[in-house]
């Protein structure tokens, strides 16, 4: 039984995005109503929700053909992909209820 | 590696280097009784060197710099003269692997698995438990 080195597992990396939150700060000034950065955002985050729960999938496959080497790594890859999905749902409900609360400024 | 969910990643290194330590301790174990012709080199102990990985330059965690060998290719010469690989003597050569060593790095590797398995519990209930915040 040959051991070889691990190919240091990429485990985290595809998911390291959801970074451009920081452009929260362009609200700082009211003024600029721009609207297409909170998109871009968006559908940058959901892309990478797309990668992480694409990971999963390929290591579920893995796992159904026999293929799969580590049980942890599907493990680990499902829950990275659950927990990206949940931040993203939670940064969209903040997004719907901060424009549900100013629509509500008229009443 | 270390991206917005870092420490699974991490703990999912140092399970991989676990998982394969508990591979090379049953490897030993499952060899332990390799007799051998005593001209021919016995089977010899394997260890893995577990080595961390770069800390800062985005690959943290711990992999497997290596495996090495243990025990000397003499091993034990065992008087069995009813062996097929026997020399003239009556002898064969067995391995030089002591069982208890086994079991002690079996019990080692085994406690590091299940401590990896419990960072990435407790990973997992801390990130979900920020993804809570300001709800209800």
């Amino acid at each position: 039984m040959t051991i070889g080195p691990i190919e240091a597992v990429g485990a985290g990396s595809p998911i390291g995005g959801l970074a451009p939150i920081g452009g929260l700060e362009a609200t700082e000034s009211t003024t600029s109503t721009n609207g297409a950065d909170f998109a871009a955002m968006l559908a940058g985050g959901l892309q990478k929700v797309e990668a992480a729960q694409d990971r999963a999938d390929n290591l579920a496959v893995q796992a159904a053909t026999g293929q799969l080497a580590d049980v942890h790594e599907y493990m680990i890859a499902a829950n990275e992909a659950q927990l990206t999905t949940q931040l993203t749902a939670a940064v969209r409900n903040k997004a719907i209820e901060a424009f549900n609360e100013i629509m509500r400024l008229q009443a | 590696m270390s991206g917005l969910f870092g420490a699974l990643g991490i703990a999912g290194t140092g399970l991989t280097v676990y998982r394969k330590w508990l591979d090379a301790v049953s490897d030993n174990i499952a060899n332990m009784n390799d007799a051998v012709a005593t001209n021919a080199d016995a089977f010899q102990a394997r260890y893995i060197v577990a080595r961390t990985a770069d800390y800062g330059s985005g690959t943290e965690g711990v992999q497997v710099g290596g495996a090495v060998l243990s025990g000397k290719t003499d091993g034990r010469i065992v008087n069995e003269p009813t062996n097929p690989l026997a020399d003239e003597d009556g002898n064969v050569k067995y391995p030089d692997i002591d069982l208890g060593d086994q079991m002690s790095q079996l019990i080692m590797a085994q406690r590091a698995y299940q401590a990896n398995l419990a960072v990435v519990d407790r990973a997992k209930d801390a990130y979900q438990s920020a993804l809570q915040l300001g709800k209800g």
